[in-house]
């Protein structure tokens, strides 16, 4: 390279240090308290709308599930057929439908069947999908093919159809088996079809984790596979698989009405939102008693809308794209 | 690749083998007498007993049963309905119906889904992206039933655009509401899906160097960041196939649609457990099928996978 | 490459500000930067990430990521402020004015289309060539760039090009329309080292002789007093200093360039460090030593203080600390992993073919290695995390793979820890600092919950970390902290052995430089064995006692850390030799 007169704008210039002063390499800063991952998650989530708006109905949602009886004085199982399909009026805000069944009433006391269903559905689904999709994916080889190969049984078999099977099936051994029983039912009926999607996503979040240094780090000091899939693996492969089944409650909430909706989920005698709108489909045909149906087709799309607001939030929150 | 097919066909195996099985255990494995649960408490001659239990191998164990079953459907053979038709008549006229509906509301769903989703990517935050986002939800949220119901509401019996009730006159037309009405939640599933897939993809260090080549923003969203963001879509598109087909159970209910779901549906409730049996084991090969098939549009899509 | 006093800038940027909006703030990430390129000539920014070198160059082509923009200044090309004109003039300018290659040769090219379809998209959007005429320049074009039989390689799919390939293809992309200025950001930092070499030598002669002038961005700065003949140096989104390059490498004025000319291991003269490490080697053989004296004086472990070593530790006291014992032996040792092959057969493939060699007490081995040289698949089988094919792996005289009850496999795991690449994944971001370091000593049964705080305490300082940290997150720290960390938990065992697998790889040079010094100092004051894993050459020099070079899976030359430096004896040796960015470069004493 041969010395030449430094060209205009490309004569030697060192800035003043005094305008640039070094930092010490390594500097921890110590002014912010500790965070870890969940509580930076929960930062996000805190500053963001769709969070509040779905927490706060959420909140109100559960405490209409524990204490319907808050909420109005009303029976939901009195009947006055004088009233029947009566329009919204004091006292009784939605009216009444074809059979005098104050409707209000009916939609406080249906919220716990469906977000019950819901909620123990997405449970139970989560558990088994959480467990098999980690030990398929951690342990690989035939393990994974086997439980890949059960999930795709239960996958392959439309989940709508499969519970109507099972839910016909159940009605022969276990008739007459009460409110409780009904909802176990129309769990057990989701929840056996509805697992395999869960095991997918766990699985996939699993292998990606599986692959990371800090693994092979807690095996190099003789941590065993067990303790390693338990106490790193399945922690760090929590967050997509939470944000499934935020969404996924919404969606059994919905499966159960649908189900109710064909006569075959909940029985008639239990009060739930799919059992209201089914009846109510008739009661509308015209176009009239439009509200006898919007109550509680309303009150299950809030709902269902709370939860998706939620995994949304939550996605936004966990997603480490979305953070950095 | 004939390779990979081959494998994936024997994987198949042990999936229709099992879910054929698990309906059939929950449908036949029933304590009682099926003879009874079919005729109720009528009483039935000795004769008809003895030829319905020929009929439907009851006099077979359980798992002679099902073998039996699946040797039938092997060839197409799905055995007599309880009311004396061929099973595979009752499909053979129902399915036809039910795919059209399906392919009708695909392809709705399709463009629509995409054509929003991709503007909706585009114009992230902005007013369209969160209408179709609030839009998306609301579907979501709403059950079908409901929506469907109040489109037929709407515009069969307030508008009469279209008639409310299909029937047996499956023309083009009068399938257009079903069809919308079973391709929404999927329209809002496309949405979403395309949305993400745009916004990451315009992200992508290759969108930014062929912007740095000085291809003009059109182009570029165009041939590099949507047809990028098209794999998953596609992919979600053909297993969509076979979920419509069983999803449509509501929506031929609603619009008196003599599909696959009806009939389905109508055998739960009457307890025609030949035809449940073979409509699922139908709806399960279809969904084999359908998967097979995206795996091999995903190598097609996209050249990186090589199924050896 | 010498331009002409007289002629007017073809680039000149004035008092460049630039900042990110986060929440409703702006986050400045340049601040003034002023740089000048004539046409013709190569000028390279050089800063450590986070420095605003990428973002300097990505506001000249209006690309800014995400939030950017620029608050203030001017970026004048060929006479006309890029800043004052709209976003369609200003797309004017990108491709047949200034071109870009790109940082990570991977993910630039589409990997849904051809090769040559995304070359003469280029063509055709610049105007140069349309049709059957694109077709055959793109043909042209990348025969320029180097790769042979190009007719052919332009309807293959990047997926189908190696790294390499793929950056040649980007250079001919780059340069398809013959801009003016080449923005070469970061080319071939994803690149192993002799590719490297080969690629910007062919970059080099295309721009020579098309007279472009190119702005290199680059973090190495070996690499840029190679290629520029004007260096920009970047800290912290300012210009700290600028300069004719070998002025700024010989004389470094702001002491941010002193710095970074002083750890750039490319660069560091050797003389500098032969001395230290004679010094380290010295006190760590003696510490080692007392160590396994202790250690077989205890009679820990039944198998693991054979009378073998007992022996050639003793006859090394003799040679006045000169320990001889290997802590770890390895004899043809073997891995052959089965790939999908033809048909329903599989194909065999050799990842590490019969390595055999020695890492004594208190000592470094270097395997050094260019991507798929098999040098992991190595460090992973001594670390027992992978069962060698064939061949064995000793430690203390005792072969690993015999090993069998979880007594014996937790004594060996607490003598032998490793230190991975990656500082943002060989931490589990669940776990607290505290939690991650205290793991081992829990897993172990060591001590009680004070005593294991109050090692963990010792531990940090020995890494030269405040116990403040330890109630901390991993995503709170920096990458070189995190590194920090990892080695603190590694040493938790009072391991005899330490498996650094790239362990500084992915550190800035600052950074590295401080992590290699730590190591050294450890080494002496605990006399631990290394064996270190890397495919930097230049960081070998500073840390290394012998070197073992790998390539394809088997070890091509093996000798001590100055023989191969002064007097290596392979051809693949000298080729890596030779590829050190900055080797050619004098520095003033």
């Amino acid at each position: 390279m041969p010395e030449t007169m430094p060209l205009a704008g490309q004569t030697h210039f060192v800035a003043p240090s005094s305008e640039t002063p070094l930092q010490a390499t390594g500097m921890v800063d110590t002014s912010a308290p500790p965070e870890g991952q969940w509580k930076e998650a929960w930062k996000v989530l805190r500053r963001n709308w769709m969070f509040w708006v779905s927490a706060v109905l959420l909140l109100i949602i559960l405490v209409v599930v524990c204490f319907p009886g808050l909420f109005t004085s009303v029976d939901p199982r009195a009947s006055s057929l004088s009233r029947s399909l009566e329009g919204p009026q004091a006292g009784h805000p939605f009216g009444f439908d074809k059979q005098g069944y104050d409707v209000y009433s009916r939609v406080v006391y249906g919220a716990r069947a469906s977000v019950v269903v819901g909620l123990l559905t997405t449970v139970i689904v989560t558990v088994i999908g959480l467990f098999s999709g980690a030990v398929a994916g951690f342990f690989g080889r035939w393990v994974d093919a086997v439980i890949a190969r059960i999930a795709d049984i239960f996958f392959a078999i439309p989940l709508l159809l499969a519970a109507i099977v099972g839910l016909s099936a159940l009605n022969n051994v276990w008739p007459n088996r009460g409110y409780w029983g009904g909802v176990l039912a129309v769990v057990f009926a989701l929840a056996a079809f509805g697992w395999p999607q869960v095991t997918r996503i766990a699985r996939g979040a699993v292998l990606e984790i599986k692959g990371l240094e800090f693994v092979d780090a807690s095996r190099a000091i003789g941590a065993s596979k067990w303790r390693n899939l338990f106490s790193h693996i399945i922690p760090n492969s929590l967050a997509p698989v939470i944000v499934t089944a935020t969404v996924s409650l919404g969606v059994y909430i919905v499966a159960e009405a649908t189900l109710s909706f064909l006569g075959i989920g909940l029985p008639p005698s239990i009060v739930s939102w799919g059992n209201d709108i089914a009846a109510a489909q008739s009661q509308v045909r015209s176009g009239d008693n439009l509200h006898v149906l919007f109550a509680p087709a309303g009150a299950l799309a809030v709902t269902v809308l709370s939860f998706m607001l939620l995994g949304d939030a939550v996605r936004d929150a966990l997603d480490p794209k979305a953070r950095k | 690749m004939w390779r990979y097919i081959a494998k994936r066909l024997l994987q198949t195996v042990p999936v229709v083998l099992g879910s054929t099985l698990l309906i059939y255990a929950m449908v036949f494995l029933q304590p009682g007498d099926p003879i009874v649960a079919l005729f109720g408490e009528k009483p039935i001659s000795d004769a008809a007993r003895a030829q319905l239990t020929a009929q439907y191998n009851l006099d077979q164990p359980f798992l002679i049963q099902w073998l039996l079953f699946l040797k039938g459907a092997l060839v197409g053979d799905f055995g007599i309905s309880y009311s004396g038709q061929p099973v595979s008549d009752l499909i053979g006229r129902a399915l036809p119906i039910t795919f059209q509906l399906a392919v009708m509301a695909l392809i709705f769903e399709a463009i629509l889904g995409v054509v929003a989703g991709f503007y909706a990517g585009l114009r992230r935050g902005r007013i369209f992206d969160s209408t179709m986002l609030v839009v998306s939800l609301v579907v979501i949220a709403v059950p079908i039933f409901v929506l469907g119901f109040m489109m037929q509401l709407i515009f069969g019996i307030q508008l009469q655009w279209v008639p409310p009730t299909v029937g047996s006159n499956t023309s083009f037309t009068n399938m257009i509401l079903p069809a919308l009405v079973l391709g929404l939640v999927s329209f809002a599933y496309v949405l979403r899906l395309t949305r993400t897939s745009v916004i990451e993809n315009l992200t992508a260090d290759h969108v930014r160097t062929a912007r740095a080549h000085g291809v003009p923003d059109g182009m570029v969203n165009r041939r590099h960041v949507l047809r990028n963001s098209m794999i998953p879509v596609v992919t979600f598109l053909g297993a969509d196939l076979g979920a419509l087909m069983a999803g449509a159970v509501v929506t031929e209910g609603i619009f008196n649609i003599n599909g696959i779901g009806n009939l389905a549906y109508q055998a739960i409730l009457r307890g025609e457990n030949p035809t449940v049996v073979s409509v699922v084991t139908v709806m399960v090969i279809i969904y084999v099928v359908t998967s097979l098939a995206v795996d091999l549009l995903y190598a097609a899509l996209d050249p990186r996978i090589r199924y050896a | 490459m010498t331009a002409v006093a007289t002629e007017r800038p073809l680039l000149q940027i004035r008092d460049l500000h630039i900042a990110f909006t986060s929440g409703k703030k702006d986050v400045p990430a340049v601040r003034g930067v002023d740089l000048t390129v004539y046409p013709g000539q190569t000028v390279a920014i050089v800063g450590e990430s986070g420095s605003g070198k990428s973002t300097t160059a990505h506001a000249i082509i209006d690309l800014l990521p995400g939030t950017g923009h620029i608050t203030g200044g001017s970026i004048e090309f060929d006479g006309v402020d890029l800043t004052s004109l709209s976003a369609r003039k200003k797309r004017a300018y990108r491709g047949d004015r200034i071109g870009l290659v790109p940082q990570d040769p991977m993910s630039n090219l589409n990997p849904l289309y051809r090769v040559g379809t995304q070359i003469k998209e280029v063509l055709e959007v610049n105007d140069v060539a349309r049709g059957k005429a694109a077709d055959r320049r793109v043909v042209e074009l990348l025969e320029e760039a180097g790769l042979g039989d190009a007719e052919s390689r332009a309807r293959q799919y990047p997926h189908e090009y190696s790294g390499g390939m793929r950056q040649r293809a980007l250079i001919a992309a780059g340069l398809a329309a013959r801009p003016q200025l080449l923005i070469a950001d970061e080319p071939t930092s994803a690149l192993d080292v002799t590719v490297q070499k080969q690629i910007l030598d062919h970059l080099d002669g295309l721009t020579d002789e098309l007279g472009v002038a190119v702005l290199l961005i680059t973090h190495d700065l070996g690499l840029a007093a190679e290629r520029a003949d004007h260096l920009v140096v970047m800290y912290k989104g300012q210009v700290v200093e600028s300069g004719p390059a070998l002025q700024i490498l010989q004389d470094p004025q702001h002491p941010y360039s002193q710095r970074l000319i002083n750890s750039a291991p490319s660069l560091r003269s050797r003389r500098l460090m032969a001395r230290e490490r004679a010094e380290v080697r010295a006190e760590a053989a003696e510490t080692a030593l007392e160590h396994a004296e202790e250690v077989i004086g205890h009679g820990e472990g039944p198998e693991s203080a054979g009378s073998p070593s007992s022996a050639d530790a003793a006859s090394a006291d003799e040679f006045g600390g000169q320990v001889s014992a290997p802590v770890i032996r390895t004899t043809d040792l073997t891995k052959v992993f089965k790939l999908p092959g033809k048909g329903l057969a599989k194909r065999d493939f050799t990842a590490v073919d019969a390595v055999s060699f020695e890492l004594a007490r208190g000592t470094t081995t270097a395997i050094v290695g260019e991507s798929g040289s098999g040098k992991s698949t190595v460090a992973r089988m001594v670390l027992g995390l992978l069962e060698p094919t064939s061949g064995t792996v000793e430690f203390d005289g005792v072969d690993i793979t015999t090993i069998r009850s979880r007594a014996q496999q937790l004594a060996f795991r607490r003598r032998v820890q490793p230190v991975f690449q990656n500082p943002y994944a060989s931490l589990d971001p669940m776990y607290s600092i505290y939690r991650s370091i205290e793991e081992p000593l829990r897993l172990h049964g060591v001590g009680t919950g004070k005593e294991r705080e109050r090692k963990i305490r010792d531990l940090l300082d020995k890494v030269s970390l405040p116990a403040a940290v330890m109630s901390r997150y991993p995503n709170e720290l920096s990458g070189g902290q995190r590194q920090r960390v990892a080695i603190a938990r590694a040493l938790a065992l009072d391991p005899e052995v330490v498996v650094l697998d790239e362990a500084v790889s992915a550190l800035d040079v600052l950074v590295q430089a401080q992590i290699l010094k730590l190591l050294n100092d450890l080494q002496a004051e605990l006399g631990l064995s290394y064996l270190f894993i890397t495919h930097d050459l230049a960081v070998v020099r500073q840390i290394a006692d012998q070197v073992l070079v790998m390539q394809q899976g088997r070890v091509v030359e093996q000798a001590g850390s100055l023989e191969v430096f002064d007097s290596p004896r392979e051809e693949y040796t000298k080729r890596l030799l030779a590829a050190i960015p900055g080797r050619s470069v004098e520095l003033a004493s």
